[in-house]
């Protein structure tokens, strides 16, 4: 099951190799027609999902059984390496409350991502192949519970991201692919080493060999004494907390590694942006919450702090950056960074209302942001500009797409009845019910502020009031003497078309469900996290001393 | 499930269904769908009536209560926590049943109101769409049970007013409106928010009930600074919503919302929801709390009347009459008076909504004139609205015989009352602030009146220049009464603002059924909770002494307490008065007998007239003293408001003194009213134009230091490349090179020996052999 959900875009692909480049729309359907699959299958893992199983870690004893979910475990590489024993990697896939809410919200966006990608008209198959990739690489990061495997998935990311921006971008794209490149590759560099670390401080208590598994390093009990990450190093279990967390920092992203971010946003096209700010940004608070805080939870302890004044950063930094953007994709960028310091102040609440609030902003964030990228990419799609202050009064001319404006900037800025309000509710709560990180909540509810100040002076510098005297569109007079609005050579509807409203108005849809009942997504978090919260809870630790 | 909680879920979601059709169908729909947004506002109504009627009429009991809920999230079993669930649910008692009628029968006379009003409109279905989500969104408000689901409406209720503030969004003026007023509301909010947090972080639950018991119970573990904080926190929301002194600014500028709206959100419901919500968690207010709400509703208050005085536009005095009467209705639960600043939402409710459709009324007729000044003689042209106008003014200016001098009467006795418990001197402001707001809006509806309804028609006068209007002067000619789905709402409203409806005795709010069925509740508070408040206490008798007061009329006596030690004095002081601050101080609760005799008397005479017994010995002396000062206040607020209406007649009718010439001898202080205290352009010096300058700050930062360093990395790197690239070719590539020249060369040089010439060889042996020789026999001679 989870293995077909991975490798069906690439079978895609490897379909679309067959296909001769001119059948652009052979090709299209074939990639929506993968990504489709994977919404099927990730429904069908949805339904068989028990969310009474808590994940994180092996069962107590020792199994996965009632852990582990929709498991899949082979041998994949044994190499003797002589003294240093057996080298074992295993292609080894699972599922917890914390995987699967992002594989719903990767299948979700990647359906929206094929949607958004119709109108490409360069080099289609370069681009449908690479897409399929990505979208492989994004559903195998998390589904992955073999460290080698993850980081095998993880760098395979960057490869298609690389091309995709670099090729398909705005004008200073290459600027953009490349530093986006090197910094997560940056990153991922010290996660090679952590990795390998790892896998000799860790074994696997079922066989006795070291292992790549994440469950097993999960646990603190099967770290062996003496090893470099063993319980009494301490040095060296510090220095990879902090350089693993920098490397899944940087891709959150995280001040002030951030500022790859606006750029890489700028010149992805519209369809990279919606994925990249929808999935690949959790992947950095993901591998936080499965890698980095179980695996040295006495760092993560001694660190809440600072990871919470960082998430209290991005929250006013990024909210201030966007009230100062002329540029409406630029804007919504610093929002995503400013929404994402959120997912970090919850998860340095350390505490099951906060991580249980981080995890479902992960995914409500990939759902809304989703949404303000589209509806960025409708009218760039239009006026071939993003300037804020070119528009003025499209309420008027365009109701249908102001309506779905309201609605996506309502929920980027924490309205109840939408689901990001809870999210950022439960951070709150969370945050403030821990006593460490009390005075950062204070501090960062100005973010509510600032958040709606930013989203409601661009929802009324372009739609509302009148059109600007220097506006990029023209007003004509129709038949009966309503005006009309026109877009120099754009030949589309003028309000939203089939296509565009496909991929909003579902998304529309689950904001406002989940805004009003949000334990369709919920439930299933719930156990993991209060399972991840025993394991880094200090009481665990000194039990295990 | 009780079957008052189906009907008020019923009755609650109602008007979402309203929403929900209206907004996607109404362009389908004849006339635009406003018989739906009418008819399901209707039956709303008619099921609150029905809910009012068994809980108010049937049950008649003070202390009704049904309660029901739901598990909405569950948390499953959390670490140091156990089991925990968000809940949800409704709670109904008689203040619930109350205010449900109200909005709904506001919200339908609106309805009602707007089919006349608002016809022909572009946007005519969107705006009962909005109607409609307004609607739900204050009944959510109203019938809340926990403080998470009232935060959610709270915020609803925000959106529904950003929306139809800027129902107008093509006027910049409208949208400017809009923004400013969802900003202020989250300000408020942010506060009000920390302080949910506050209570949750102590006691994991949001509800009401559970909250007030556990704090009851003393299981409140932080300091009691933070349960103040709460309170004042939680206050903030409602300094937002309800536009109480610093966060009122948004409120006048809301006024670019059509009119309608402006008397049911802005004046009669949602700007009420403040004062409703710091009922809600009135119990767990401390004193310091309330003294803050007290201080902060009478300045608000008193501000806003002064503003109103010089304000030129019909709606924009109202909006500061109903700030000011906000105040009034905060101060009144600040001083503790809970059941009179009630009172006061409901009958206030019913008067403004009079007003402002009165005001609608004429700016309808008058062709979008709001100017005042180029109003008058619109009594016998608009007769029905003149007189339900003229009813509804005198309720706010509180006459006697409407409900509006009945609740005013009963807050101003509550802040008298309140004053002299608490000990005089600083508190004596809030009722001195109170009466004379009372006097100015008296003067204020005066002139108002006056100006409207009296005199000749000055439309001519109006200069052309700042005529922005479409119409023509000579339009303004046919000023004409508003049809009568305009008409009846306003007849309704006039006649909800006559004393017989809530009191058979004019002069006396406390005997009528109102106050009887929401009595003031006793706080949870511990009395012992407030034993930290020494420094308060010396702040108090220091202030007694430093007036003078020698507090005769406060404690029945004995002056000697100026002489004695000020700690001393605060005991004295408390003691002597019998009046609950003693009580408060450390050795309250080891008074002496006397105490519990005052006390227990106090509390018997109040049984006699207010309802309820309080054990707290604050609330009792407060309550007590309020009923003392019951006719003093009626005396005091009747004098003011006679001098206010005299005032208005003085200047607007008999014309003895000209306003125009008092505002240029008085020109600063008309400025500064006129001109609403600068706080608008206050805040946009400071707030505004401060954050957009960090934000630029930032930004270039980010783009110049933050990304800066990054490239410069980069750039750095590829130096280093470079320089690494030519230490490769130069060095590490020279010394491959070189070594490969070297051998290239020794052995072009080398190989010359190698020729294969066996003659070759054999003379190299010779000379070798021949050196040889030479060399050993060298070495012999030496």
């Amino acid at each position: 099951m989870l293995s077909l959900i991975v490798f069906l875009p690439i079978l895609a692909g490897l379909i679309i190799l067959a296909v001769p480049s001119s059948q652009k729309q052979i090709i299209r359907i074939v990639t929506l027609l993968a990504a489709l699959g994977q919404g099927i299958l990730a429904v069908l893992i949805w339904q068989g999902y028990d969310p009474s199983l808590p994940g994180i870690t092996a069962s107590a004893d020792g199994s996965l059984d009632g852990s582990f979910q929709f498991v899949e475990r082979l041998p994949w590489i044994t190499l003797d390496l002589g003294t240093f024993g057996t080298l074992n990697i295993e292609y080894f896939l699972g599922v917890d409350g914390l995987s699967i809410t992002m594989v719903l919200l990767t299948a979700l966006i990647s359906i929206i991502g094929v949607l958004s990608s119709w109108t490409i008209s360069k080099q289609v198959k370069g681009y449908f192949i690479l897409y399929n990739l990505l979208s492989t690489a994004m559903m195998g990061c998390f589904v992955a519970l073999d460290f080698f495997l993850f980081y095998v998935f993880w760098e395979l990311m960057l490869l298609p991201m690389y091309f995709l921006i670099g090729i398909w971008g705005g004008p200073n794209r290459e600027y953009a692919a490349i530093k986006f490149f090197l910094y997560t590759l940056f990153g991922s560099v010290f996660m090679l080493l952590v990795m390998i670390g790892l896998y000799f401080s860790v074994i696997d208590p079922a066989t006795g060999n070291h292992t790549f598994s994440l469950v097993a390093m999960a646990s603190q009990e099967n770290y062996i004494a003496g090893s470099i990450f063993g319980p009494e190093s301490v040095f060296w279990r510090y220095a990879a907390f902090i350089v693993l967390f920098i490397g899944f920092a940087i891709k959150v992203p995280m001040f002030p590694f951030h500022t790859w971010l606006p750029d890489a946003h700028v010149e992805a096209p519209t369809p990279i942006s919606v994925i990249l700010a929808g999935v690949l940004l959790k992947l950095g608070t993901y591998g936080m919450m499965r890698i980095n805080f179980p695996f040295f939870p006495e760092v993560f302890q001694a660190s809440l702090y600072v990871i919470g004044v960082f998430g209290v950063i991005n929250i006013i930094y990024g909210a201030f950056c966007a009230l100062a953007q002329s540029d409406l994709k630029k804007l919504v960028a610093y929002s995503s960074i400013s929404h994402m310091g959120y997912v970090l102040l919850g998860l340095a609440a350390n505490n099951s209302e906060g991580m249980i609030g981080a995890l479902y902003q992960m995914f409500n964030h990939g759902t809304i942001t989703a949404m303000l990228f589209l509806l960025v990419g409708v009218i760039y799609d239009r006026a071939h500009t993003r300037q804020i202050d070119k528009f003025g009064g499209l309420a008027s001319y365009m109701p249908v797409y102001a309506g779905i404006v309201t609605v996506a900037w309502f929920a980027s800025l924490g309205l109840p009845g939408l689901s990001g309000f809870i999210s950022e509710a439960f951070v709150f709560v969370g945050a403030f019910s821990a006593e460490v990180t009390r005075n950062l909540a204070i501090v960062s509810v100005l973010g509510i502020v600032f958040g709606a100040a930013y989203l409601l002076w661009s929802l009324q510098r372009m739609f509302l009031g009148k059109r600007k005297p220097d506006a990029v569109y023209e007003l004509q007079k129709d038949a009966e003497g309503n005006e009309i609005i026109h877009f120099h050579d754009w030949k589309g509807k003028n309000d939203l078309d089939g296509r565009e409203l496909a991929m909003l108005v579902p998304l529309a849809a689950i904001v406002i469900i989940l805004g009003i009942y949000p334990m369709p997504v919920l439930g299933m978090i719930t156990s993991s996290i209060n399972k991840l919260v025993e394991v880094l809870s200090p009481v665990v630790l000194t039990a295990l001393n | 499930m009780h079957n008052l909680i189906q009907l008020s879920i019923i009755v609650l979601l109602l008007p979402l269904l309203s929403f929900v059709l209206l907004i996607f169908f109404n362009r389908k729909l004849p006339r635009n769908g406003d018989f739906l947004g009418v008819g399901f506002l209707a039956a709303t109504f008619g099921l609150s009536a029905w809910i009012f009627w068994d809980v108010v009429v049937v049950n008649y009991d003070p202390s009704f209560r049904v309660a029901w809920d739901f598990t909405w999230i569950d948390f499953g079993d959390v670490p140091g926590v156990g089991p925990l669930q968000i809940k949800m649910g409704i709670f109904i008692d008689n203040l619930t049943a109350i205010m449900l009628a109200m909005v709904s029968l506001i919200s339908l006379l609106v309805h009602v109101y707007s089919t006349g009003y608002m016809s022909g409109d572009k946007y005519y279905g969107r705006y009962f769409a909005y109607l409609g989500i307004f609607t739900f969104s204050m009944l959510g408000i109203v019938l809340s049970d926990n403080l998470f689901a009232i935060y959610i409406f709270w915020e609803l209720v925000g959106l529904s007013s950003y929306l139809l503030i800027g129902f107008f969004f093509e006027k910049d003026s409208a949208a400017d409106a809009q923004k400013k007023a969802f900003l202020t509301n989250r300000v408020g909010d942010i506060g009000m928010w920390l302080g949910i947090l506050i209570l949750y972080s102590q006691f994991h639950t949001f509800g009401y009930e559970e909250i007030f018991q556990h704090i009851k119970a003393g299981d409140f573990h932080m300091s009691q600074a933070w349960l103040t904080a709460a309170g004042v926190l939680l206050f903030m929301g409602c300094v937002g919503k309800s536009a109480q002194f610093p966060l009122h600014a948004w409120l006048p500028d809301a006024m670019e919302g059509p009119t309608p709206v402006s008397a049911l959100i802005h004046a009669a419901t949602m700007v009420a929801a403040g004062v409703y919500f710091v009922a809600r968690i009135f119990v767990i207010l401390t004193v310091d709390a309330l003294h803050v709400i007290a201080f902060i509703g009478a300045i608000t208050a008193f501000m806003a009347a002064t503003i109103a005085i010089t304000q030129h536009d019909i709606k924009r005095v109202l909006a500061y009459s109903t700030v000011s009467q906000l105040g009034y209705m905060v101060l009144g639960l600040g001083v503790g008076a809970y059941s009179a600043a009630l009172f006061h939402l409901l009958t206030h409710a019913f008067f403004k909504a009079c007003l402002f459709l009165g005001s609608g009324a004429i700016i309808h007729a008058m062709h979008h004139e709001q100017d005042m000044r180029w109003m008058g003689g619109l009594a016998k042209k608009m007769p029905w609205t003149f007189v339900t106008f003229t009813i509804a003014t005198l309720a706010l200016a509180g006459l006697p015989l409407t409900s509006g001098f009945m609740s005013k009467d009963a807050i101003l006795a509550g802040a008298l009352g309140f004053a002299e418990a608490e000990g005089g001197g600083i508190y004596f402001l809030i009722p001195v602030l109170g009466f004379f707001s009372a006097m100015l809006t008296a003067f204020y509806m005066g002139r108002q009146i006056w100006l409207v309804f009296f005199g000749e028609s000055r439309t001519h006068l109006k200069p052309a220049d700042s005529h922005d209007d479409h119409h023509g002067h000579d339009e303004h000619g046919h000023v004409h009464e508003v049809p009568w789905a305009m008409r009846l709402p306003l007849v309704i409203l006039a006649a909800l603002s006559v004393f017989a409806v809530y009191s058979p005795d004019p002069l006396d709010g406390a005997k009528g059924w109102f106050m009887h069925l929401v009595p003031t509740p006793e706080t949870v508070v511990a009395a012992d909770m407030g034993a930290d408040r020494e420094d308060l206490h010396k702040e108090v008798v220091s202030d007694v002494a430093d007036t003078g007061h020698d507090g005769a009329d406060i404690t029945q006596g004995d002056s000697q307490h100026k002489e004695e030690h000020l700690t001393e004095a605060v005991a004295a002081h408390g003691e002597d008065s019998g009046s609950g601050q003693g009580h408060h101080g450390d050795d309250g609760h080891g008074g002496s007998t006397g105490h519990g005799h005052d006390t227990g008397h106090d509390a018997a005479h109040g049984e006699e007239h207010h309802g309820p017994v309080f054990s707290d010995p604050r609330q009792a002396a407060i309550a007590h003293a309020a009923h003392e000062n019951h006719d003093h206040a009626i005396m005091y607020s009747s004098i003011m408001v006679a001098l206010g209406i005299g005032l208005a007649l003085i200047v607007y009718a008999f014309r003895f003194i000209d306003p125009d010439k008092t505002a240029q001898r008085i020109r600063p202080l008309y400025l500064y009213s006129f001109n609403k205290w600068y706080w608008d352009e206050i805040y946009d010096a400071t707030v505004i134009k401060g954050s957009l300058l960090i934000s630029k700050i930032l930004a270039w930062f980010d783009s110049n230091i933050v990304d800066g360093i990054v490239n410069g990395v980069g750039a750095l790197v590829r130096k280093f490349g470079t320089f690494s690239g030519g230490f490769d070719t130069y060095v590490v590539d020279g010394l491959v090179n070189f070594t490969a020249f070297f051998v290239q060369t020794s052995g072009a040089a080398m190989k010359k020996l190698q020729t294969g010439k066996v003659q070759t060889y054999l003379v190299l042996a010779l000379v070798a052999v021949t050196g040889y020789i030479i060399y050993y026999f060298v070495q012999l001679v030496s």
